[in-house]
């Protein structure tokens, strides 16, 4: 095979599709769309939040039925004040209504509640919001379940001993276990974090590498099916070899697809250091995966393109080139098939024989790495990669002979015998 | 040794013989037609002297030895089912074309322009072929087979979908390849074209190669043994033998041992005052007929 002609055509190819709107739009504006869509939520999201922090976060309780515990107030400036929380929410503890109504009023206090007189038998909490609040803001508040807390505190305080207390106050802080074959086995929160990180990226990469690599295949059905629905397939047939044109759409056409694959994953990138730097004290990003993952693209994207190309030869046109190679396709989204089991058990039989499988092996080697990076041995991802470039020259080798077959057929299809006698 | 040889080539598809153990060579130079009715197995015949296809049996030689990458490269094929990448634009699709035949990327882009100047078409260089009209797709086609100055160039069908202009421009550029010692094979129906332009022809049938030589000696073999004379005179009167009259002017058929010298020679001796005189010699749309159809 002759470089130079192989690249000629992988130019042409690679520039016919990178100059498509549709490429454009499919490869850079997907994540744009995203980054605009998360943008401006974050962004109005950031502006409530800062208008919200602008405001009072000054909160007046009165307290007509003497109830409330005054241990937690402190005084100052001539008020109790009870400091709520970390934040700067601030509850000040007023003597009657109309003072706090006046405070409320004039814009010092976010919200007042007033402890009713019958509040014992009652249990009612009156809760005034200033009138400029808007109507549902007050049900989130978060000051409430704080007062809540006030009011248990203040109730029991002196009736109970120190842990029926604290038990009242805090009835019960439940603690995870599942069943294993050693007994249960506690899951902490930030395991059940981990393992909800290290699903979602290996499931959004992996989709990311099936949407790639299948666009990057579509990409190869289509060429083929212009190819022969223009004309030029003599053309181009008696200046370079099938081989020479089989690599040059795969190169080409690889490329853009690899382009593609690196935007989309930019994103997961993105989104997986934001995570590692969120969570970095309980959670592990799957570094294996990532870093493998344009490796198991090239291979996977020539060893499923080869066999697409020369599938897709065979059709007539390119509807029927498609349903042809639409069975590589099933094979290759098996992985997400059976997605609950690769979860569950990674590295069971399913994993393992659907690691050395090289329809399934890109996919299936990514998400055993994300899951469960110390069940897979070294050897079987290189091992699964000799096997995929192993199967990759042979369909080229086959696809390319198929391709000759294909590319100049018009008609009726060849028998599989007369395809079996002109791939030998 | 001719620049493209067949010895002995078959193919099949299927259950059908498209060839049967065709053999012919193409010479250095020379303007070779090949002729046959459609689904004769023409195109297989070209396809497999490029190696688009593989033969069955027998051998093929391209410019003295089995066809490879190199040797490929000075050879240029304009198909009958022909087309172009509909969305790229003129002066690219030239360049990429050339670049596929060997051609450096400047050298391709100057041949491409080149070539456009010589078929009319500069002012279309950055159009799409899709905006186009088919005379005009026809020749970006024939500028693209030209481009790189093959040594053995085949054309089936150059003149299909031309207007006379271009006919005539198309006809031009196969004299000029051939002053320049450049090898053409062409392959097509018009056989005024094939008169006007081959040197030697070959005929397949049905997937075999019926007719194949030079072309006047063919067109001598097929003629009738008849003359054409234009005279004022009455043949018939000056009892001339199996004589008729047609469009002004007399056939005679000659008798087997009678040559068209010796007998002109006769008739002036006799007294007939001769016009115009001409031996009979077949037209090879007449030829090409009679070998399709057995004679029917």
């Amino acid at each position: 095979m002759r470089i130079q002609r192989i690249a000629a055509v992988a130019r042409f190819e690679f520039l016919s599709v990178v100059k498509r709107w549709s490429y454009l739009l499919t490869t850079f504006g997907l994540p744009l769309f995203l980054a605009a869509v998360s943008g401006t939520v974050l962004g109005v999201q950031t502006y409530f939040l800062s208008q919200r922090a602008a405001e009072s976060s000054q909160f007046g309780l009165v307290d007509e039925a003497k109830v409330v515990d005054r241990s937690s107030f402190v005084e100052g400036d001539g008020e109790l004040r009870w400091q709520a929380n970390d934040k700067a929410d601030e509850v000040l503890l007023y003597e009657n209504r109309d003072a706090a109504r006046r405070a409320l009023a004039s814009g010092a206090l976010r919200a007042m509640y007033v402890i009713e007189h019958d509040y014992l038998t009652t249990g009612k909490v009156l809760a005034i919001e200033s009138e400029k609040t808007p109507l549902l803001s007050m049900r989130g508040t978060s000051i409430e379940p704080l007062l809540r807390k006030l009011l248990r505190k203040s109730l029991i305080e002196g009736r109970l001993d120190g842990d029926l207390h604290q038990r009242v106050i805090s009835p019960a802080q439940f603690v995870r276990s599942r069943l294993g074959p050693e007994g249960e086995e506690v899951v902490a929160l930030d395991e059940a974090l981990n393992l909800l990180v290290r699903t979602t990226i290996p499931l959004f990469l992996g989709i990311l590498l099936l949407t790639a690599l299948l666009s990057a295949s579509g990409y190869l059905v289509q060429t083929v099916s212009t190819d022969k629905e223009s004309k030029i397939v003599e053309v181009l047939l008696s200046s370079v070899t099938p081989e020479e044109i089989l690599a040059g759409k795969l190169f080409g056409l690889g490329t853009a697809g690899l382009i593609q694959f690196a935007v989309w994953s930019s994103m997961v990138v993105v989104v997986a250091i934001t995570a590692s730097a969120a969570f970095a004290s309980f959670v592990s990003i799957p570094w294996g995966a990532l870093a493998v993952a344009p490796l198991l693209f090239i291979l996977g994207y020539l060893f499923l393109g080869s066999l697409m190309l020369a599938t897709a030869a065979l059709g007539a046109n390119a509807a029927e080139s498609q349903k042809l190679t639409l069975g590589w396709a099933m094979l290759a989204i098996l992985p997400l098939m059976v997605l609950l089991i690769l979860l569950e058990e990674p590295n069971g039989i399913l994993g393992q024989a659907m690691t050395w499988i090289p329809f399934t092996s890109p996919l299936t080697v990514i998400i055993r790495l994300s899951v469960d990076a110390s069940g897979i041995a070294w050897w079987e991802v290189i091992g699964s990669m000799l096997v995929l470039l192993i199967s990759t020259w042979l369909s080229i080798r086959v696809g390319a002979r198929l391709f000759r077959v294909g590319f100049l057929l018009t008609g009726t299809m060849p028998s599989l015998a007369e395809l079996w006698r002109q791939a030998r | 040794m001719g620049v493209l040889a067949y010895r002995g080539v078959s193919k099949r598809f299927g259950g059908r013989t498209a060839l049967d153990r065709v053999s012919l060579e193409v010479g250095t130079g020379e303007v070779f037609g090949l002729l046959g009715p459609n689904g004769a197995g023409k195109t297989t015949l070209i396809r497999i002297g490029l190696d688009i296809l593989r033969a069955d049996e027998g051998e093929v030689s391209l410019f003295g030895a089995a066809p490879t990458p190199q040797t490929l490269d000075c050879t240029a094929y304009l198909p009958e089912e022909r087309g172009l990448y509909r969305r790229a634009k003129v002066r690219e699709l030239l360049a990429y074309l050339g670049r596929l035949k060997g051609m450096k990327r400047a050298a391709a882009r100057d041949a491409g322009d080149h070539w456009l100047e010589r078929v009319g078409l500069s002012e279309v260089a950055d159009q799409r072929v899709e905006s186009l009209s088919k005379g005009m797709t026809q020749k970006v086609q024939i500028a693209a087979c030209l481009m790189n100055d093959p040594e053995l160039c085949v054309l089936d069908e150059p003149f299909s979908g031309l207007d006379p202009v271009n006919v005539a421009l198309v006809t031009e550029l196969i004299e000029e390849r051939r002053r320049r010692g450049r090898t053409t094979v062409l392959s097509t129906h018009m056989m005024h074209q094939v008169e006007a332009l081959c040197d030697r022809v070959a005929l397949i049938h049905c997937g075999n190669l019926v007719v194949y030589g030079q072309l006047d000696e063919i067109r001598r073999r097929y003629s009738p043994h008849e003359v054409m004379v234009w005279t004022a005179m009455d043949l018939v009167a000056l009892g001339v033998e199996a004589t008729r009259r047609e469009a002004g002017c007399w056939h005679v058929e000659l008798p087997s041992s009678a040559t068209p010298a010796g007998y002109l020679n006769d008739l002036v001796r006799s007294g007939v005052l001769v016009d115009r005189y001409e031996p009979l010699v077949a037209r090879m749309d007449e030829i090409f007929v009679h070998l399709v159809s057995g004679g029917r």
